[in-house]
């Protein structure tokens, strides 16, 4: 019984400050009247131990002891001030956070900024699903946290909310404040396993398709990506201050595949898509080229980890 | 050495690093304990607190739970069997102490070395029960610092140094000071006590209700305290500070006895000046207080006189130190007629004791014609015949007057007291002895005298037809200085004084006299701080009819001044300051523009939002153009003046959107 009320009041008590403060700007300074304060299980015992001295010097009419427990009281209050001011005016912003696979955990990226030229310490957020270890924040600094939240399905997952608590400085008092930002996570479907071979090669050339001039022709520059050769890198362009570029030669060979929707005929949704993420995983994972064609999407065959997310993210978006 | 120990520490887990501290607060918590606590219990919880350290440093596991608590449960009926109870504090402070090192033994977490730390706080506060000396105080306040930054190491999760911890707890602790002080001082004290606190036995010196020949002068060694007592006015001269106390009527040939008295009240007709003084007493085995004799004047509620004129406190005990308010007067007359029986009671001698004694004062009693005369030839004799004041009187046989009368005539007051009254009784004058104190030093600095161990003293009390009870005083026959100027002054060079020497040096005495000023003030105005100083307090701050309901309103208003105040002062601590003036005033000049409706956009520099600003409002374009001009030379110019920054702020405070 005792355990059924505790989830059920905890739950209430969030509805209710989602109703009363809606959803949080990004940024967001954490105002005074935003945070909440109660005593910890050891605050509790504290005050008992307090109160059993009271009890005990009165008795005995002993006013030192009479002092020693007023000091321990007033130190106990002011924890309590120290605490809520720990949190309050903090910036919180979010960070970005990276895409992850169905039946993954997604990290929340969450930075706390500190104005004050005092630090805070033993910050941390927390949400159902787990606390992060507590930072110190430095005094106009800044620290970076993440929240996890399980990502069941592909789609767009949201963190509706979290907590920024704080037990500094002897963890007898719990300040918290609850945070509704509707931060977003892009989750992209599972990859099947790997029981279907991908659709045939087409090896094709890249760039110029009318000129089969092999290795040797300069046809143009494009970004540098990781895994790109050293010996491809447009140096004099990087001299002249255009970033890292990367020659293109007619002719090259590129092994290109297309994933295509439609030759999964006779498949649900769900599975059509994690064999489709699939195909593309592999793919990218030997460097070949891809293109993907889903209903009403149609990227052209590219190479890179840009490709790759936009493809995947075109996965976790189909038809939501 | 200290470079291995630290590599040590830093290969033990976070737990194991923080053990140590909270080992050492504790042990600072317990140390106030050792005199008075069982030694058992001590070595328990160094036991514990070792295995424990082992335990770490070898990486072992934690014993299992079930010895864990078969442990406990037997330190349990340790302490239960060795104090015989579980109530009171010895036993409640041994409990402590044992359980404190099994609760070392089985930490494992951050919670538990939290239970370690309140345990200490507790320790520490029961060290206030056995003691509130002044010197105790620092001690204890420092104690309680270390436990409390021990407190907020152990709840960090990165180590804290030591000295940010003790830092930022030494002004939490000042921070904390002014609400403690105004809950110390109007928090309403509850008068009584919730339960029954069990007498503590200890043996302490002082006078007892019986008197043997050497008890007096074996107490003249201490210099320990008695009492202290402050006159209001001028205090009674030297030969009138005769401080009184047990009253002995029973006498067995050598040793004199209180034993249940038959007196009913008496009455007193004083003359002469009256005193009115504030006592101050010890604490001490007994409710005697020593009152200037006779006292005329006593709250009745906290004390009452005996028939035979000793004054007792109400309580059974004096276990802490107690003030009272008394008057005397020094000169008096008691009521005229003696009971029989108490006649009887008070001439009475074992006829087989003391025989030489007996003859002799009945022989002196004819001789002398009167009761007065042979009182005075008594004292002559102990004047003009060879008997000596010492210290250090010899032994005496089971007929302890003969002997002392006719062998030894060395004595103490005692001696003397005790050989005049069994003279007088012999005579069939009714007689008893006084104890009590006798004299005192007084402190210049703090206004008061301090009576002390070392001033007890034993006289007579005879009855005189028409005249009452009378004081007589052998010890004014045969030493007259130790009544006008002390003990130090009366004993010979030769006789060895226990801190005659240093009482003599003027620095030393000054010094001391000092401290135990210091120590009756703290004594008066804070250990015995109670409901009478808030009366007063209250009446002071202008609350005319002075009730506990007030106490409450003031507490409530201290609370929340205190509170108001404390956010104030940390929200102000907090403020975010901009630590770049241009920035702060350029941030002046946008939160200036943003109340007028043209905020800047998060994308906007400084060109483009002046830009925006001038075009839609041309009025100000031209400061504004030089603002923009003194802000970007300001900020990414080669060369920023400092009449720039002026001008900027100039501009700014002129800006009149």
């Amino acid at each position: 019984m005792k355990l059924d009320i505790l989830p059920r009041l905890h739950r209430f008590a969030r509805r209710w400050t989602r109703k009363r403060h809606g959803v949080d700007p990004d940024p967001m300074q954490l105002p005074s009247k935003r945070i909440y304060i109660i005593p910890t299980s050891l605050g509790i015992a504290f005050a008992l131990m307090l109160f059993a001295m009271f009890i005990g010097a009165t008795n005995y009419a002993n006013n030192l002891a009479l002092g020693l427990t007023f000091l321990l009281g007033a130190l106990a209050l002011t924890a309590m001030h120290h605490c809520h001011r720990n949190l309050s005016g903090i910036l919180i912003r979010s960070g970005n956070c990276e895409p992850v696979f169905a039946g993954s955990v997604a990290k929340f990226q969450i930075a706390l900024e500190n104005g004050a030229p005092l630090p805070r310490h033993e910050i941390t957020i927390a949400n159902d699903h787990g606390t992060a270890a507590p930072v110190l924040v430095q005094a106009n600094g800044r620290s970076t946290l993440h929240v996890e939240l399980p990502a069941p399905k592909r789609g767009l997952l949201t963190l509706d909310h979290f907590e920024i608590v704080t037990m500094h400085p002897f963890g007898l008092f719990r300040a918290w404040s609850h945070l509704h930002m509707n931060l977003t996570c892009i989750v992209y479907p599972r990859p099947s396993d790997r029981r279907m071979t991908p659709p045939p090669v087409e090896t094709d050339t890249g760039g110029a398709q009318e000129a089969m001039k092999g290795d040797e022709d300069f046809a143009g520059m494009r970004p540098f990506h990781p895994g790109d050769s050293p010996r491809r890198i447009a140096w004099k362009a990087y001299a002249r201050e255009q970033g890292l570029q990367v020659k293109l030669y007619a002719g090259t060979a590129v092994t290109s595949h297309v994933f295509d929707w439609d030759s999964l005929e006779g498949m649900d949704v769900e599975p059509r898509l994690s064999q489709l993420c699939r195909w593309i995983e592999d793919a990218y994972a030997e460097g070949h080229a891809f293109a993907l064609k889903l209903p009403g999407v149609d990227i052209p065959a590219n190479v890179g980890p840009a490709h790759r997310q936009h493809c995947l993210t075109a996965l976790a978006m189909f038809e939501s | 050495m200290s470079a291995t120990l630290d590599q040590k520490m830093q290969q033990l887990t976070p737990l194991g690093q923080r053990l140590p501290w909270v080992v050492a607060g504790l042990a600072l918590a317990v140390l106030p304990h050792v005199p008075h606590i069982a030694v058992w219990t001590l070595l328990i919880a160094a036991l514990a607190t070792g295995a424990r350290m082992m335990i770490e440093v070898k990486r072992w596991d934690l014993p299992p739970k079930w010895v864990r608590i078969t442990l406990a449960f037997a330190a349990l009926l340790g302490v239960a069997a060795s104090y015989r109870t579980l109530n009171g504090i010895d036993a409640g402070t041994a409990l402590l102490v044992v359980m404190a090192g099994m609760k070392l033994l089985e930490t494992n977490s951050t919670r538990d070395l939290t239970v370690v730390v309140f345990l200490a706080y507790f320790a520490l506060f029961a060290a206030f029960l056995y003691n509130q000396n002044l010197l105790l105080l620092p001690y204890m306040l420092f104690t309680a610092w270390l436990l409390t930054a021990t407190l907020m190491r152990i709840h960090q999760t990165e180590s804290m140094p030591v000295r940010d911890a003790a830092g930022a707890t030494a002004k939490m602790f000042l921070q904390a000071l002014p609400l403690a002080v105004l809950l110390f001082l109007f928090f309403p004290r509850l008068p009584g006590q919730f339960w029954a606190v069990p007498a503590r036995e200890k043996a302490m010196t002082g006078l007892s209700e019986e008197m043997t020949p050497g008890d007096v002068s074996e107490l003249s060694l201490s210099s320990a305290i008695a009492f202290r007592v402050k006159f209001e006015g001028n205090p009674p001269p030297p030969r009138e500070r005769y401080w009184r106390g047990p009253v002995l009527h029973q006498f067995d040939g050598r040793t004199w006895r209180r034993a249940g008295t038959p007196y009913t009240p008496q009455e007193v007709v004083s003359s002469g000046p009256t005193y009115r003084y504030r006592i101050s007493v010890e604490p001490q085995e007994r409710n005697w207080i020593f009152p200037l004799d006779m006292a005329t004047g006593w709250n009745r509620e906290r004390a009452y006189r005996t028939g035979d004129f000793q004054l007792f406190a109400r309580q059974s005990q004096i276990t802490v130190l107690t003030s009272f308010d008394l008057e005397s007067n020094p000169q008096y007359v008691t009521t005229t007629e003696l009971r029989k029986d108490l006649r009887h009671w008070d001439t009475f001698l074992p006829s087989t004791r003391n025989v030489r004694t007996q003859e002799l004062a009945r022989r002196m009693r004819e001789e002398a014609g009167s009761d007065e005369a042979f009182i005075e030839s008594v004292l002559t004799r102990f004047r003009s015949e060879e008997y000596y004041y010492t210290l250090q009187p010899p032994a005496l046989d089971a007929n302890a007057v003969d002997d002392f009368l006719f062998n030894t005539k060395r004595g103490f007051c005692e001696h003397y007291a005790s050989a005049f009254t069994v003279m007088a009784r012999a005579a069939g004058i009714p007689a008893r002895i006084v104890t009590g104190y006798q004299g005192g030093e007084f402190n210049s600095m703090g206004g008061y005298f301090i009576v002390r161990q070392s001033d007890a003293h034993a006289w007579s009390e005879v009855w005189l037809n028409g005249r009452g009870w009378q004081r007589i005083d052998p010890t004014a026959a045969i030493a007259p200085s130790r009544i006008e100027m002390g003990l130090d002054a009366a004993l010979s060079e030769a006789e060895d004084v226990p801190g005659r020497a240093f009482r003599s040096n003027a620095f030393f005495s000054k010094v001391r006299l000092a401290w135990d000023a210091a120590n009756t003030f703290w004594n008066n105005e804070v250990v015995q701080f109670g409901e009478a100083q808030q009366r007063w307090l209250l009446e002071k701050l202008n609350f005319d009819d002075a009730r506990w309901e007030y106490l409450v309103v003031a507490l409530v208003l201290a609370m929340v001044g205190f509170f108001v105040a404390l956010t104030a002062y940390l929200a102000w601590k907090f403020r975010p300051r901009s630590r770049d003036p241009v920035a702060h005033v350029y941030e002046q000049l946008c939160r200036k523009l943003a109340k007028r409706g043209l905020p800047r956009l998060p994308h906007e520099g400084p060109n483009d939002y002046v830009d925006r600003v001038a075009q839609s409002r041309p009025d100000l374009a031209p400061q504004l153009t030089e603002l923009r001009t003194v802000y970007v030379n300001l900020r990414y110019g080669p060369t920023p003046l400092a009449t720039q920054f002026s001008r900027l702020k100039f501009l700014v405070n002129q800006l009149q959107a």
